[in-house]
């Protein structure tokens, strides 16, 4: 099952090669009916074309992210440079005051005892390729700063043995190594000396994006820099996002019998709601469940059609410390503007925890407005008693997948399991779960980067234990003639789920959909004419 | 060596040790105000910190007083520190060797410390009974903490080398951090099993130390375990070893730190966010020196860099 050992330096040889290769017999096996190889599509091999242009030396595996090939070794020196240069601004209080003490915290403290290896469910589910150790990228990085930005590093390097290079072939692999990682930070919860892997690849991403001007394009381009200029990563301008929704309302209105109302741009409101855009166009139930509940609780509330306003995203949070800053103020004057009394996060794992932590300390003065989790804010809500439920309308298996984002990294546990236990009769918790629980394979990013092959990895590789959990989950109801529901309270979750089931025919085999959670207690209300929830395909 | 001599190279070698531990550890006090960081469970979470919850799960948080455990932090750590809780729940092969090892540690510490007691209650004339009693205690601290501690060394430098895990990533400085620790415990061993009454001349020598009896000398097992140990603590600082300071920080500082905006932090960020940025990407305000609030209000929507 393991792969032969993969030393630390082999990341700075022979640059045109790919480092390690996936194979579907060497993951970790799934249950039937999903554990025959080879009734399954297959892992994308790149092109002959795809192969010449781009680089693909670490795994074989290649978003639209992946970096064109240099065109000479004068180009190569300049990127071997610039990411020299980068790493020595990462170590400067000026630069990267942000995250400077547990950056070098995580860099001299490693006890390389390899705890965390097994807490990570990409190493997990590769069969143990050394490669997706989270310990490979940071020792790599960790001996590079050692070496060439520490006082006598080279002559320590040399003298000790502990020598990597920095060439083309380590940089280029760097890069694309620190887009296989969730960032789900399972890894620095197993660390007894609090090492962050996941901060680590955090801050690698940085410095390309920052000094090398490298990032996915999904994240920059068409990521942050689209949101602060359109509106949102979707391409959804503020106009169009208000028709959409509007146009949605209605729809929703003639299915449900409900009079379905959304506000824009309503001044001097309680709330200010930000969704992710994404759900408006992918999973439009969610945003129509939030109309449908604040206004039968008769909640003050409002979106925003302002630039940015409308989606509450923050790609800045997997790669770049001026992207997640520039968006999040963004979201902090839309609400200053507006006067609300305080903005609730959409079902949006990021966007907790950009907005309401990570950002926190960036929004000073008058930005600084109370911000609140869609989870609480629907408990209060749910058991607020003005909206009536009939729990027997959600009697169905459903499970609780947990956006690591909310749980892991903002310890917002309980509220959503007090509702799920209130209104879902057959409720059933994953193992293991809470804080404990498995990245869906989506995180830091990844959900929204995809091909050439990268949907393949994100699938087999990034996503398995989570699709492992799941099945086990609904064990003891497994066909597809019982409806199950995977709730996950996360756009970016639901999207990697959507790649999950999609590719196994997991809705045809197994007769589970993922949704949020706001559609399960919408489908309890009373007085709906049909269910909200539907297990068929939307006409 | 003489007894100055012992006088010189002890506290001179203490004292240097103890200003650089100073000195790294005030450098890490002093790095500047990060960014929120912190990871569940965090146990000063009072009521939630069981299965991880925080504050955040209050509707309008902001409404409630934040309530702490002081007991919380206190009690995860310390099995933290003595129990090695994180390597037991996640790595139990490499647990008994690890334990091994820092109980020896810990059992050294004990046994100076005792002793340094003794030669503080001898001066103070308490009866030679109790003190005769501390030093058969000291005795067994010795000898479990030794032997105890040899066993982890040399367990983990075997392991380290033999482990397909473990091997590609132990880097020459582990190596020689076991192997040094090493040798104190087994010339520490030697010291115990050939000194005729082991306690009674570390007792002696730490009270000649407190006394300043310049003729305090030592049999030459203990001689060469006392100039191990010494060099070991004057090496310690310079190394990750010092971990036990480094994991105050990475735990109360970052993991555990959850502590939501207010002025005080207010008036460091806005003299961090004064600060020029050089960073020579396009979108991150490559064109011209700017402070980093300059370069976080701008419109970010320049092409990328490449």
């Amino acid at each position: 099952m393991k792969k032969p050992g993969l030393k630390l330096n082999d990341i700075s040889r022979n640059a045109a090669e790919p480092l390690t290769e996936i194979n579907l017999d060497e993951l970790t096996p799934l249950p039937p009916p999903y554990d025959k190889i080879e009734e399954q599509p297959g892992f994308k091999r790149l092109t002959e074309d795809q192969a010449e242009r781009l680089v693909h030396n670490l795994d074989g595996v290649v978003s639209t992210a992946a970096l064109p090939e240099p065109q000479d070794k004068e180009e190569e020196e300049k990127y071997v440079g610039q990411f020299l240069s980068g790493m020595k601004k990462l170590l400067s209080k000026e630069n990267n005051w942000t995250f400077l003490q547990p950056l070098l915290l995580s860099l001299d403290y490693c006890a390389q005892c390899q705890t965390c290896n097994d807490a990570c469910p990409i190493y997990l589910a590769s069969g143990r390729n050394d490669l997706y150790r989270p310990t490979y990228r940071s020792e790599v990085f960790r001996r590079l700063v050692e070496k060439y930005a520490r006082p006598l590093g080279r002559l320590r390097a040399r003298l000790s043995g502990d020598d990597i290079e920095l060439n083309w072939a380590t940089v280029s692999r760097l890069y694309e190594l620190s887009y296989r990682c969730n960032l789900c930070r399972r890894c620095a919860q197993s660390c007894p000396m609090g090492v962050d892997n996941a901060l680590l690849t955090r801050e690698l991403r940085k410095l390309f994006s920052q000094e090398l001007g490298w990032a996915p394009k999904e994240l920059h381009e068409k990521g942050t820099v689209l949101q602060l200029a359109v509106g949102s990563p979707t391409g959804l301008r503020p106009d169009v996002a208000k028709d959409n929704l509007q146009f949605l309302d209605e729809d929703f209105s003639e299915a449900t019998g409900l009079d379905i109302h959304t506000p824009w741009d309503k001044k001097g409101a309680d709330v200010l709601l930000i969704h992710s855009a994404g759900d408006i166009i992918s999973f439009p139930e969610s945003p129509i469940s939030f109309s449908v509940i604040c206004n039968a609780a008769g909640i003050s509330w409002t979106l925003s059609s302002e630039i940015g306003g409308y989606d509450g995203v923050n790609y800045g949070l997997f790669y770049d410390d001026v992207q997640l800053a520039r968006v999040a103020r963004c979201h902090a004057e839309i609400a200053r503007d507006l006067g609300v009394k305080k903005i609730v996060m959409g079902e949006c794992g990021h966007q907790h925890k950009a907005f309401m932590t990570v950002a926190d300390r960036t929004l000073t003065g008058d930005l600084n407005i109370p911000r609140e989790s869609s989870m609480t804010f629907l408990e209060n809500i749910v058991f607020g008693g003005k909206i009536k439920f009939d729990p027997a309308k959600n009697d169905f298996p459903v499970t609780l997948h947990d956006p690591c984002n909310v749980v892991r990294n903002l310890g917002i546990v309980e509220p959503q399991r007090r509702i799920l236990r209130y209104l879902c009769p057959q409720f059933r918790e994953m193992t293991p779960h809470g804080v404990d629980n498995y990245c869906c394979g989506g995180g830091g990013g990844l959900s929204v980067m995809s091909d050439v092959n990268f949907t393949d990895w994100k699938v087999h590789v990034a996503g398995r234990m989570k699709f492992q959990q799941v099945l086990a989950a609904f064990a003891d109801r497994p066909g597809p003639e019982v409806k199950k529901y995977l709730c996950a309270p996360c756009l970016n979750c639901k999207l990697q789920f959507r790649d999950i089931f999609e590719y196994y025919g997991v809705k045809e085999k197994s007769g589970i959909i993922a949704g949020g959670l706001a559609e399960l207690i919408v489908n309890a209300m009373t007085g709906l004419k049909k269910p909200f929830i539907s297990w068929e395909d939307p006409a | 060596m003489s007894g100055i001599g012992w006088h010189i190279f002890t506290f001179s070698a203490l004292g240097v040790a103890l200003l650089l531990l100073f000195y790294r550890t005030v450098r890490l006090v002093r790095l500047p105000l990060h960014l929120r960081w912190e990871l569940a469970p965090i146990p000063h979470e009072k009521g939630k910190s069981r299965y991880g919850g925080s504050y955040l799960e209050e509707y309008e948080w902001w409404r409630h007083p934040h309530r702490k455990s002081f007991f919380g932090p206190i009690f995860y750590m310390a099995q933290e520190i003595l129990l090695l809780r994180a390597i037991w729940r996640h790595n139990r092969g490499l647990w008994p060797l690890t334990f091994a090892l820092h109980t020896g540690i810990y059992l050294i510490i004990l046994m100076l410390a005792l002793q340094a007691l003794n030669a503080i209650l001898a001066a103070t004339g308490v009866p030679p009974a109790v003190l005769g009693t501390f030093r058969a205690i000291a005795a067994v601290l010795a000898a479990a903490g030794y032997l105890l501690g040899a066993v982890g060394a040399a367990g983990l430098i075997l392991k380290r080398a033999l482990d397909a895990d473990l091997r590609p990533f132990s880097s020459v400085a582990r190596y020689v951090n076991l192997a040094f620790l090493l040798a104190v415990f087994v010339s520490g061993i030697y010291a115990f099993f050939t000194v005729a009454d082991f306690s009674a001349e570390v007792s002696l020598f730490i009270k000649g130390l407190f006394s300043g009896d310049a003729a305090t000398g030592l049999s030459a097992p203990l001689a060469a375990h006392a100039i191990i140990l010494i060099l070991f603590a004057l090496y310690l600082p310079f190394t990750g070893m010092i971990h036990f300071v480094a994991k105050y920080f990475t735990y109360h500082e970052i993991r555990w730190n959850d502590t939501p905006l207010d002025k005080e932090m207010e008036g460091k960020l806005g003299r961090l966010m004064g600060q020029p940025v050089t960073w020579s990407a396009a979108h991150a305000g490559a064109d011209r020196p700017k402070s980093w609030t300059e370069t976080a209000a701008g419109e970010g929507h320049e092409k990328a860099g490449s």
